[in-house]
């Protein structure tokens, strides 16, 4: 059947303006893969640099509960690039005094060292697997320091609200599945503050394994961070319930602070 | 005067609750037991180690340690004492491990007093790490922090331009606690019947002062150290004197080396070289006297899968002047070769969300035939309270390193509580 005149006009008129609302779409709402880069930006490289006093509690499942607490000190070298870590552990008592140093480098291995002020040692640590557990939590040493977003294939699902707040639903695959113990991640990103509301992570069977959630958002100076945050695996029930006090950013710390002299000798400002 | 020294740092504890902040309190201490059961009798015993074969425990004590540490916005203090009950010798003893005051200053760092220096990136294999050592604590199965003995120091460390240069100056000199006639250690006595026996330490002089230099950068990724020292044996040598009587003595030395430690292939790689000049015996000729070698490490750490570490270290000594010493040996005195060859290996698994550590260590010689093997399992039970369960296996031929410290081998218990 001929469509008349007046109605093939309608239809592109309709045409044009579906794509138009497509196109404004399109420009309200980012790609999956610049809402991960924004989301890596927000939660691991806000301020040039960046300290907090951190309480993690390890519970088991039977309730049985272990802290570990210590001051975290970030610096950044590049907005997005090469960054600084340095910790200061105070509990528990064994490894009271420790410190721990990571220089990181997007696309390649960190390097990382330990000092054991027993033996007033420093020791290089071996930095291959990111998967490690972090002081025994339920966070992995790449929850503590960051993912690269394009080691994963993002995918814009849709968008939900997280309790009040609106959020983009992405889904993130790895590229290299023997890299991670994720098959396939879910996660929540604020569309405010760039920050993960909630993220689950699938193991390669497809079954949902540990779900991180932030618990608390504040602003300090600017930067909206995360300061109570929980890790919990669904498998076997234990979870990292993390809190971030005394957060201060932009300090000026001069790189060179967060070096080996640091490990033996830890200055004031990066103990307290 | 140990004692005294404990002593002192409890009145100082005593004196400074003011001190005591919630959030960083400058005062801890922790509560120890340990017990190690020997379980290779040793086949002889001459009369110099009489109670190596009567006592059934190589260990039995219990430590209470306390560790005063305040500090400021440039300088920090340090003190560390041990109250020690020997339930097998029935003994107390008091110590000081460490007690010294840092100072931090724009680009030189200071500590002054009792401190443990470790240098090097050997794993138990020490070549440029000259510094005191308590060889009886490690064999007994006391945790590894007491292989590690405080020098009476001062230590210089200056920073430019990220290079850091180490001046070390020991005035007071400390020997290895090594085992020794009467104690209850069993080991390779080839002159046991004399029973007579002196020690001549350095006495505290200038001329005597040890000396260090680390000069040590981080270049594209890896560590680079160098080393220089002078001063003495740590352990001790031993000649004959008319009577007949024993002498121990430490003889000169000085070492040259250097370390490198980076990243290779997800691991890490660390080398280590040092050339050990006996200045008391630069021919070779001295029975007494330890010849000069050239020590090498290399050695290779990685995680295999998620916490668990995998490391192996390959060592060689190899002697100078090899043929004097095969021609003034005396009889009875191990028959060293030209070349000590040594493997290590050591698995580190953390499980139970890090709680729990199974451990192994494994040092061998191929070529002289002697061993160390010590799994361990260690145990958190709650955040304060740990648990270590283990057992040092020696073996060997009599004369070799650790062949004869078969008859000490143990299994052995440490639990600790930390406040």
């Amino acid at each position: 059947m001929a469509l008349t005149r007046w109605a093939r006009r309608e239809i592109v008129v309709g045409g044009v303006l579906a794509l138009l609302a497509a196109a404004g779409a399109a420009l309200a709402q980012p790609s999956a893969e610049q809402i991960m880069s924004r989301a890596h930006l927000a939660t691991y490289y806000p301020g040039d640099d960046m300290r907090a006093r951190v309480t993690m509690r390890l519970i088991s499942r039977d309730g049985k509960e272990r802290l570990r607490e210590f001051v975290m000190t970030r610096r950044d070298l590049q907005e997005g690039g090469e960054q600084r870590y340095f910790i200061y552990f105070h509990r528990p008592p064994d490894v009271r005094d420790m410190t721990f140093l990571v220089w990181k480098y997007p696309g390649r291995d960190d390097d990382r060292w330990l000092y054991v002020p027993a033996l007033k040692l420093v020791r290089r640590i071996a930095a291959n697997d990111k998967r490690s557990s972090f002081a025994g939590s339920d966070f992995s040493y790449e929850d503590v320091s960051g993912r690269e977003p394009d080691e994963d294939h993002h995918k814009l699902l849709k968008e939900e609200r997280v309790g009040e707040r609106p959020a983009y639903l992405v889904e993130s695959i790895p590229k290299d599945a023997g890299s991670v113990d994720f098959g396939r991640k879910l996660s929540w990103i604020d569309t405010v503050t760039w920050l993960p509301l909630k993220e689950e992570y699938y193991d390669r069977r497809g079954e949902l394994a540990r779900v991180f959630t932030a618990e608390e958002l504040k602003e300090v100076q600017g930067h909206w961070t995360i300061t109570k945050r929980v890790m919990k695996n669904v498998q076997t029930g234990h979870r990292t319930e993390v809190a971030f006090g005394d957060v201060r950013y932009d300090q000026k710390l001069p790189p060179d602070l967060l070096s080996e002299r640091a490990l033996r000798a830890p200055p004031a400002e990066l103990v307290r | 005067m140990r004692c005294a020294s404990a002593l002192v740092l409890l009145a100082t504890v005593l004196a400074a609750p003011g001190m005591s902040r919630a959030e960083q309190r400058p005062l801890h201490g922790f509560v120890q037991a340990g017990a190690a059961y020997r379980l290779i009798p040793p086949d002889r015993c001459p009369a110099t180690q009489r109670l190596a074969c009567e006592e059934e425990f190589v260990l039995g004590e219990g430590r209470v340690g306390l560790e005063l540490s305040p500090r400021g916005e440039r300088w920090a203090l340090s003190a560390k004492g041990e109250l020690i009950y020997d339930g097998v010798g029935d003994e107390w003893e008091g110590e000081l491990r460490e007690g010294y005051l840092d100072l931090g200053f724009p680009a030189l760092d200071l500590r002054v007093g009792r401190q443990v220096i470790t240098w090097g990136v050997g794993d138990l294999i020490f070549i440029n790490d000259v510094f005191p050592k308590d060889l009886v604590a490690f064999i007994s199965g006391l945790p590894l922090e007491y292989l590690k003995k405080g020098s009476d120091a001062v230590s210089a460390t200056g920073y430019w331009a990220g290079t850091a240069l180490q001046l070390v100056l020991i005035p007071v000199f400390e020997a290895d606690t090594v085992p020794e006639a009467g104690g209850r250690l069993s080991f390779h006595d080839p002159l046991a019947d004399i029973e007579r026996r002196r020690t001549d330490e350095p006495s505290p002089a200038l001329e005597n002062t040890e000396a260090g230099l680390r000069l040590s950068r981080n270049v594209l990724g890896w560590d680079l150290s160098l080393y220089a020292y002078r001063g003495f044996f740590h352990a001790p040598a031993a000649e004959v004197e008319p009577g007949p009587g024993l002498r121990f003595f430490f003889p000169r030395l000085s070492v040259y080396g250097a370390s490198a430690q980076g990243a290779v292939l997800g691991g890490v790689l660390g080398l280590e070289a040092g050339y050990y000049d006996s200045r008391q015996d630069r021919s070779g000729l001295d029975p007494a006297v330890e010849n000069s070698s050239v020590r090498v490490l290399l050695g290779y750490q990685r995680e295999v899968v998620p916490d668990l570490v995998l490391s192996a270290q390959y060592f060689v000594q190899v002697m100078e002047d090899h043929a004097e010493y095969v021609r003034t040996r005396v009889a009875g005195m191990p028959e060293r070769l030209l070349a000590r060859h040594v493997l290590t290996l050591r698995l580190t698994w953390l499980l139970l969300h890090q709680t729990l550590r199974l451990g192994l260590f494994a040092l061998a010689s191929p070529n002289e035939g002697d061993f160390h093997v010590n799994p361990e399992i260690k145990y958190s039970v709650t955040d304060a309270l740990w648990v270590a369960v283990g057992t040092n296996l020696f073996g060997g031929p009599d004369r070799t390193e650790f062949g004869q410290f078969q008859g000490n081998s143990n299994l052995y218990v440490v639990a600790r509580y930390a406040f």
